[in-house]
């Protein structure tokens, strides 16, 4: 449960209102990100976190630009680098509920090393992965989840290289959590959130994004008419990494959508650390004089 | 030739023959027998092979540089025995356990005119005669050593206990072959005469690295969290912080490259703890897009830039001065930070927590420099410095402090905005890369943003009006000032002296940079009102503090030494150099 150390905060539940911003939005009309913005405010509030119990990092991209148009504690930094911002974020304090946004190509290009890191140490954050299949803010190039020979800006001929499955590559990496949500379904993928939010260590969300803009390929009802529940296929449990990698292998045909798989038993990142495990404390907390003299005698 | 009232002693082999924990034992032995000791490291990046040293030299006043002559040398391989046969100064003396051994006609010569014996000892069979190992060579060298040294055996028995305290079973062995190495009757040897006293009170210091210093700072500043990824020299931080952690309770973590370290760190600042970083050149130069970063979010940032000579891979595990402008120029865009530079034992511990203090208040990134002759070198300390005192200048958690979001990133005179951590106040921001409004908000807007980017850079001014000037160290009277910064104050220290004892009337003084930048110039211009000779010594080729030093007062340097081989200065060449500027 998420909880700050605000001094005068009332004690009424949050409310959807609270994570509301007098910015306006700048997305182009039919964007993704609306609907993710929305599910993202539905979830916190669901799961009664206010805004200053939650600090919610963007990459550099369009979603990016949406960090000052919610609510809560909010972190813009650099294009890739949003998942090592996190990591840090989390292990200083679990009190607050850290959640990241990133694109395919911060995520996958610039920063997939980034990715590789937060899942192996299992930090205790929720990653929602806009997957819109280019770089929408430099204007429509590709990134590394376009498909082969789509022509996109700087590809005038199309693309020639092999793009990345990002659920192939999450699971081959042994996640805690890895789910996959779309864009056009605001009630799925609060569903969604809210289980990654209530994940203990690092939940990975795939968010099929429709960009209205410049993925002509694979618009809205492309996904809309191929996207399947797991609770819906016969016999699904999320609880097996191989099933999960078998089912979300299909991005064609019928592309599954829910909680793939989840780890019931994950322990997250700080959990782990063996001189960590007795502390009841948060880093934040505890910035006062070590035992530098000890350490020092030791010398002698 | 100078009484340099030390006697300088050497231990040489290859890498991985533990050379360095001989030079230890030996250290540490010379301080339980009373003697300030310091301890200088020369090795290659290798694992195996090569020519390493351990060079420990002692004296009975404080002395935290070398000598580029040694008294005695102990050598384990025969590459290190011919390496540095000719670093022995006159009447030297060189034992070793080589069989078969033989001088080149050179080296016949060279000893001859110096006046240098070489002895060998087959210690290696006579280790194994006593009933040890070959291993036990070591001690059965090093008890030669100290015969030579003409020191009691005791202290060194005393040493050797502790060092195998956990390994009780070795230490027996270990004893008999001190004995005989000590009794080991070598022909001709010519013992030593220490010329100066010894003193009790020297046991009970301590012989810690500048990484082990900067490490203790760094938990005396609260530091709850450190994260790196190795690079010579500033990799002994994250093993010692690592090794320490259980005391601690630190989080210690070695993470997958640069750029994520100094990200991760910057998540933990903006959370609100304070979180460590070190590198050196290469890896800072991953970090550069992550300090910009920390420029325009006003995030706090602390690292520890540990220089060794490049440029790209360089000289590995060699020391330098050479990366005071990236320091200062690293980072896209026009953003305020601060330049620290550690220059001996005592700041590596003291400057560290004025690192944090600064960062925290300014919200800025700061660097702090160290370099290989700091991070790795072993110094005697009787005990630490006064500690500085945490300030975090976070506003206070009082309902009656209750801040809106615009406060956050106000425009203010001084440039510093109220900072609060994510979870101290309902109202909430944006720490935003884009430039932005008060509250975080992102704007293009052309007067917002120069008002913007304009409080943030009236930080520096601020910081520059609150940092001290430049300290002048040794006579306050000399006619003479060396300007310096980093290590080789140790070097000028130890060689000014010898000089002002030996020069009363020709006396020279420093003046020693630790706040780079923004940088004070009141004392500097003094010193030029006052018609001061004036000679800059940098540990680099392109006279980087000279250059920033002309940049701020129009003041060209004219005389210089400088150095830029990976080694660190030596008492001799700065000795000699004044012997022939200072008329």
């Amino acid at each position: 449960m998420a909880s700050c150390n605000c001094p005068s905060h009332t004690k009424e539940d949050a409310k959807f209102g609270d994570y509301f911003s007098e910015n306006l939005y700048n997305w182009c009309t039919n964007c993704g990100n609306y609907g993710i913005h929305a599910a993202v405010k539905r979830a916190l509030t669901a799961q009664n976190i206010k805004p200053c119990q939650t600090l919610l990092c963007f990459d550099i991209g369009c979603h990016g630009n949406g960090s000052d148009k919610i609510g809560g504690y909010r972190f813009h930094g650099l294009h890739g680098r949003v998942l090592s911002f996190a990591c840090g974020a989390s292990t200083a304090n679990s009190k607050l509920k850290v959640i990241a946004f990133g694109g395919d190509g911060g995520t996958l290009g610039e920063g997939i090393n980034h990715l590789i890191m937060a899942i192996r140490g299992n930090y205790n954050f929720t990653f929602v992965f806009h997957n819109n299949l280019n770089y929408g803010l430099t204007t429509g190039q590709a990134s590394a989840t376009t498909k082969p020979g789509v022509k996109m800006n700087a590809s005038p001929d199309g693309i020639t290289t092999e793009p990345i499955h990002p659920m192939r590559f999450v699971l081959s990496l042994h996640p805690t959590f890895a789910a996959r949500t779309f864009s056009g379904d605001v009630h799925h993928m609060n569903e969604t959130f809210q289980a990654a939010i209530n994940h203990k260590g690092f939940s990975f969300i795939e968010v099929l994004q429709s960009c209205p803009t410049y993925n002509l390929m694979t618009p809205h009802e492309w996904y809309q008419n191929r996207v399947k529940k797991v609770e819906e296929m016969k016999g699904y449990k999320n609880d097996n990494l191989e099933l999960a990698q078998k089912v979300g292998e299909d991005l064609e045909s019928q592309i599954a959508i829910g909680v793939l798989y989840q780890n019931k038993n994950s322990i997250p990142f700080m959990n782990r650390q063996a001189n960590r495990t007795e502390v009841k404390t948060e880093l934040v907390n505890e910035v006062q004089p070590g035992p530098a003299q000890e350490l020092f005698d030791h010398f002698r | 030739m100078i009484d340099n009232r030390r006697i300088s002693v050497k231990i040489t082999g290859e890498s991985g023959q533990g050379i360095n924990s001989i030079g230890e034992v030996v250290a540490k032995a010379l301080k339980e027998c009373g003697y300030y000791t310091f301890g200088y490291r020369e090795y290659p990046s290798l694992i195996k092979g090569g020519h390493a040293f351990h060079q420990v030299d002692f004296s009975d006043r404080p002395l935290n540089s070398s000598s580029n002559q040694v008294d005695l040398m102990v050598s384990f391989s025969r590459v290190s025995f011919h390496q540095y046969l000719p670093t022995l100064r006159e009447n030297g003396q060189a034992i070793h356990m080589l069989p078969m051994l033989e001088l080149t006609e050179e080296e016949k010569a060279l000893t001859t005119s110096k006046n240098n014996s070489v002895f060998h000892l087959p210690a290696d069979e006579m280790s194994v005669q006593i009933g040890g190992k070959a291993i036990m060579a070591n001690s059965i060298m090093v008890a030669a050593l100290w015969k030579i040294l003409n020191l009691p055996l005791e202290p060194l028995e005393k040493i050797i206990k502790k060092e195998f305290a956990h390994k009780p079973e070795a230490i027996k062995s270990n004893l008999a072959c001190l004995a005989a190495g000590y009794d080991a009757n070598i022909e001709n040897i010519r013992p030593l005469n220490v010329h100066f006293t010894a003193h009790p009170k020297r046991q009970n210091d301590a012989l810690l690295t500048g990484n082990n210093l900067v490490s203790i700072g760094a938990v005396s500043a609260g530091v709850r969290a450190y994260f790196a990824y190795p690079m010579t020299p500033s990799s002994s931080i994250l093993s010692y912080l690592a090794d320490e952690y259980h005391e601690t309770n630190m989080l210690v973590k070695q993470l997958d490259d640069e750029i994520s370290v100094a990200q991760t760190a910057l998540g933990a600042m903006f959370m609100g703890t304070r979180a460590l970083v070190a590198t050196s050149g290469g890896g800072f130069d991953l970090m550069t897009e992550s300090v910009s970063l920390a420029g325009i979010t006003e995030t706090p940032f602390v690292c520890v830039l540990a220089q060794r000579p490049g440029p790209a891979t360089g000289l590995p595990t060699w020391t330098a001065a050479t990366d005071l402008n990236l320091a200062i120029y690293a980072g896209h865009g026009e953003y305020p930070r601060c330049v620290i530079s550690v220059s001996d034992s005592n700041s590596a511990y003291t400057l560290i927590q004025h690192a944090f203090n600064i960062a925290e208040k300014y919200q800025i990134p700061t660097i702090l420099l160290t370099d290989k002759q700091i991070a790795e070198s072993l110094y005697q300390m009787g005990d630490l410095p006064p500690a500085v005192s945490i300030k975090r200048s976070l506003i206070s958690n009082k309902p009656d402090q209750n801040p809106t979001s615009s406060d956050r990133y106000k425009i203010t005179d001084s440039g510093i905005s109220p900072r609060w951590i994510p979870g101290q106040f309902e109202e909430t921001y944006v720490g935003n890369s884009d430039e932005h409004t008060p509250d975080g908000t992102v704007t293009e807007d052309a007067q917002i943003s120069r008002e913007m980017n304009q409080k943030r850079l009236r930080k520096l001014k601020t910081l520059e009006e609150e940092l001290p000037e430049p300290r002048i160290l040794g006579p306050q009277k000399a006619k003479t000032t060396i300007v310096t910064w980093g290590s080789p104050l140790n070097a000028l220290t130890d060689a000014l002296n010898i000089w002002n004892d030996n020069n009363p009337k020709k006396q020279v003084n420093l003046l020693l940079y630790e706040f780079m930048y923004p940088t004070k110039t009141g004392e500097l211009r003094n010193l030029i009102k006052n018609k001061k000779k004036l000679i800059l010594v940098e540990n680099n080729e392109f006279a980087q503090l000279g250059a920033l030093l002309t940049q701020n007062t129009g003041y060209i340097f004219t005389e210089k030494l400088l150095k830029s081989n990976g080694r660190p200065f030596f008492i001799e060449e700065i000795y000699d150099f004044l012997q022939n500027n200072i008329k």
